[in-house]
């Protein structure tokens, strides 16, 4: 956005996508340029600026485009747009995220869906689809889409993790937390494949 | 390898020759053909419209096959607008079908005793009547010759501002597709060659078709996850730019002394899309088809595309989507380039407020402008002066310094005070103001392939070194540049030698782009352009209250660029430039 032209509520908008953007970075769940965020309000969606880094937001990397159909914003905005603008279409989110955890994306190689093995994770997320699709395609938009409308994260095969909520912060906990139960999964299948153990599995979360 | 068609409209006689395979992989096609024919049939100093001035429309290696975005051709002759080499794009299906037809190129000399057309349809070339059609418009010519040669026939036709050679005339093919700039319609009036259509049948081979089909089924994949191709151009095509552009005080707005518009929105890419639009349309095999074709009360046709909004909106302060389409389709039918056209109409409004013009027009009067448009094209009463372009025609009135030209091409739809790498695409490209010789905005902009700051000084001559040699690809092989926000020249390497049948390597590919892009400048050095012809008007490096932006540090990236190029401080390639690109004998004719 044009910093001439921003409102108090695009200012705002900007202070927490930066926030957040920043925390995901911290956390390396996003490669130099990858990932996005978007907040919806109405008919309008915010959403990261193609090629911005996301650990160094500046106010022109956060553009400003519809929920109902591409306009020319389009042109500057993240690739995932349309994955974004599907997702707010079917369901009523308000917030969605978009990153590249390392566990998450190595797990998805060799399963179809995440059943989280920890509790918070057992209890919130229940499980986490897998679906696949060309990064900002028709096809990958309808698949989150309808993934998103039941679950609150789904898992793109080999390439990353897209949460949803009407919460910002509740978002980021969402996408935190499939990375964190597909560490344990990975840590847990890893422990069982030495042998040297046996798994109990809790009686009760 | 393929077969070029020599043609002399004065005597009337044809000759096929046979394309050289040394020849081919030295200047690959389309503009890098044109270039070396032209460098090496025209001696220093001819008049444009003089017979000797060679017209030449190429095709390229690419055009035919399964490589999307390879649909273009590219038309080249001495410019009389600028008196530089000249190299006019255009896509649609013409080059496509002149190679259908048996002819990778065409090179057209001489000039024909009354008004012709020539059709060359699988491998036969005939030259026809045309004394019914001069005077006719683009599209009245173009729907004339489908309905006496078939409606499966590609037409290339000048309009009225050809015939009238009016100096911003361009050349339409298919009545939506135009080799627009640098007044090349003009040189083909001067031949009083009216149209040429062509159609064939003939097979275009793929070397090797399997690795092909690997490459495109990764090209499907990357068009769909880059923004501009996947998405915006699409969805909105080219005017899809406008609002960024105006909102990051880009805009070149009132002949460049505003770079915002008060009514951007209302001439919008999404205004467009809401008011006038009637479908997308596209050139052969495209999965994109960026063009609009659109409708108003009075008129219909195609456009406007991002430049139009501009050119012949903000420039002039016009605020209306459709009166921008009216004198984008009068543009067009009268055959007369609408980036020139709206510079020269803004020059002309700045030279009336200023007294200076011989009639007094007003900023925004859309129908006196539309009639002006027409006035130009026929050269009748002040559009005589207009047809000159801006540069002349604003020396003519005692302040040069309203034009905003470069090398005498009037300059596009970016204010470099904002994006640095505009500045030195403009100044530098050898064909005078241009966006399409490296398209800064990509990466100052959009971000694709990545973004970089719009004020860096640092990269920028590198940067725009790098993109005019990968444009000079483009336009060689001859292919969309849309698709370069995304294959660059390792992607194009694969897709050519799959084509060819040969390994040519991504670094041979680049260092033949760069022998290209030597080769025009040599040809504008042997015209005795200087490092001065490679200046912005002041207006453009210099902020105002009215237009923000930064002071551009100019002759800093300037001299920058030179030293990149392997090129002296006045802009001449060094000996070992010129022997590194093997165009050590092609330099001999230039003084040092």
């Amino acid at each position: 956005m044009s910093t001439v032209k921003m409102s108090k509520m695009d200012w705002e908008i900007y202070e927490q996508i930066k926030d957040y953007a920043f925390r995901l970075a911290r956390r390396k769940y996003i490669t130099a340029h990858g990932g996005n965020i978007s907040v919806r309000s109405g008919n309008t969606m915010w959403i990261t600026r193609h090629a911005a880094s996301l650990e160094s937001l500046c106010p022109e990397d956060i553009i400003k485009v519809r929920v109902d159909k591409p306009i020319g914003h389009d042109l500057v905005a993240s690739t995932e747009t349309p994955v974004h603008r599907a997702v707010y279409q079917k369901t009523g989110n308000l917030c969605i995220m978009h990153a590249h955890p390392p566990y998450t994306v190595a797990l998805s190689f060799f399963i179809d869906k995440l059943v989280p093995l920890d509790s918070e994770g057992y209890h919130v997320l229940k499980e986490v689809p897998i679906v696949e699709g060309s990064p900002g395609s028709p096809e990958l938009a309808e698949a989150v889409a309808d993934a998103l409308s039941k679950h609150w994260a789904v898992i793109v095969r080999g390439h990353g993790v897209f949460a949803a909520s009407k919460f910002i912060d509740h978002t980021y906990q969402l996408l935190c937390m499939v990375e964190h139960s597909a560490e344990i999964y990975y840590l847990t299948e890893i422990l069982k494949s030495i042998g040297k153990l046996s798994f109990i599995k809790p009686k009760a979360f | 390898m393929g077969k070029t068609l020599w043609i002399d409209l004065s005597k009337q006689k044809v000759e096929v020759r046979e394309l050289e395979k040394s020849f081919a992989v030295k200047f690959l096609g389309g503009s890098g053909f044109g270039i070396k024919w032209l460098y090496d049939l025209l001696p220093r100093g001819t008049d444009p419209f003089s017979p000797q001035n060679p017209l030449i429309f190429a095709a390229g290696p690419l055009n035919g096959t399964r490589v999307y975005g390879a649909a273009r051709h590219s038309v080249i002759s001495k410019s009389p607008l600028t008196g530089t080499v000249f190299d006019a794009t255009s896509g649609g299906f013409f080059g496509v079908f002149m190679k259908k037809a048996g002819f990778d190129a065409i090179v057209i000399s001489g000039k024909a005793e009354k008004p012709i057309y020539l059709t060359i349809f699988d491998g036969k070339v005939e030259f026809k009547d045309a004394r019914e059609l001069w005077g006719f418009t683009t599209k009245e010519t173009i729907r004339e010759i489908r309905k006496r040669e078939g409606a499966r026939v590609f037409v290339s036709a000048i309009g009225p501002a050809g015939e009238h050679l009016v100096l911003l005339a361009s050349i339409m093919n298919d009545e939506a597709h135009t080799a627009g700039r640098g007044g090349l319609g003009a040189v083909m009036g001067s031949k009083k060659l009216k149209a040429i259509a062509v159609t064939g049948s003939q097979p275009i081979e793929e070397a090797k078709p399997e690795v092909l089909d690997e490459l495109l089924e990764i090209m499907k994949v990357r068009i769909t996850w880059n923004p501009l191709l996947g998405n915006a151009l699409r969805e909105i095509g080219t005017a899809a730019l406008f609002n960024v552009i105006n909102e990051w005080n880009l805009l070149p707005t009132k002949n460049f002394q505003f770079n915002s518009f008060e009514k951007a929105e209302a001439i919008s890419g999404d205004t467009l899309r809401e008011k006038i639009l009637i479908r997308r349309a596209g050139c052969y095999n495209c999965p994109i088809a960026c063009k609009r074709i659109t409708k108003t009360k009075r008129m219909q046709g195609d456009g406007p595309e991002y430049e139009n909004l501009v050119n012949l909106g903000s420039m002039l302060l016009i605020g209306n989507i459709e009166d921008i389409a009216e004198l984008n389709y009068l543009c067009n039918e009268l055959g007369i380039d609408t980036i020139s056209t709206g510079g020269t109409l803004a020059c002309a409004l700045e030279l009336s407020e200023r007294g200076l013009l011989p009639v007094k027009i007003h900023w925004g009067d859309a129908e006196t402008l539309k009639k002006l448009v027409v006035d130009m094209a026929y050269r009748r009463g002040v559009g005589d002066l207009l047809a000159e372009g801006s540069k002349r025609m604003a020396e003519r009135c005692g302040a040069p310094e309203v034009s905003m030209n470069v090398k005498g091409l009037e300059v596009p739809a970016y204010d470099p005070r904002n994006a640095f790498g505009m500045a030195l695409t403009y100044g530098t490209s050898y064909r005078g103001a241009c966006h399409l010789r490296s398209w800064a905005i990509a990466f100052e902009v959009i971000g694709v392939p990545n973004l970089v700051n719009r004020y860096s000084i640092f990269d920028k001559p590198a940067l725009i070194k790098y993109t005019q040699d990968l444009t000079m690809i483009y336009d060689s092989i001859v292919m969309c540049q849309h698709f370069a926000v995304e294959f660059s020249e390792e992607p194009l390497s694969k897709m050519l030698s799959a084509v060819i049948g040969f390994e040519y390597s991504k670094e041979e590919l680049l260092k033949t782009g760069e022998r290209i892009w030597n080769l025009a400048r040599l040809f504008n050095l042997r015209e005795g352009f200087t490092k001065k012809d490679d200046m912005l008007p002041e207006r453009l490096l210099k902020p105002t209250p009215q237009a923000p932006g930064k002071e551009v540090p100019y002759e800093e990236l300037l001299n920058a660029y030179y030293e990149v190029r392997g090129w002296d401080a006045g802009g001449r390639p060094l000996p070992e430039t010129l022997e590194r690109l093997d165009l050590v004998d092609e330099a001999r004719g230039v003084a040092p």
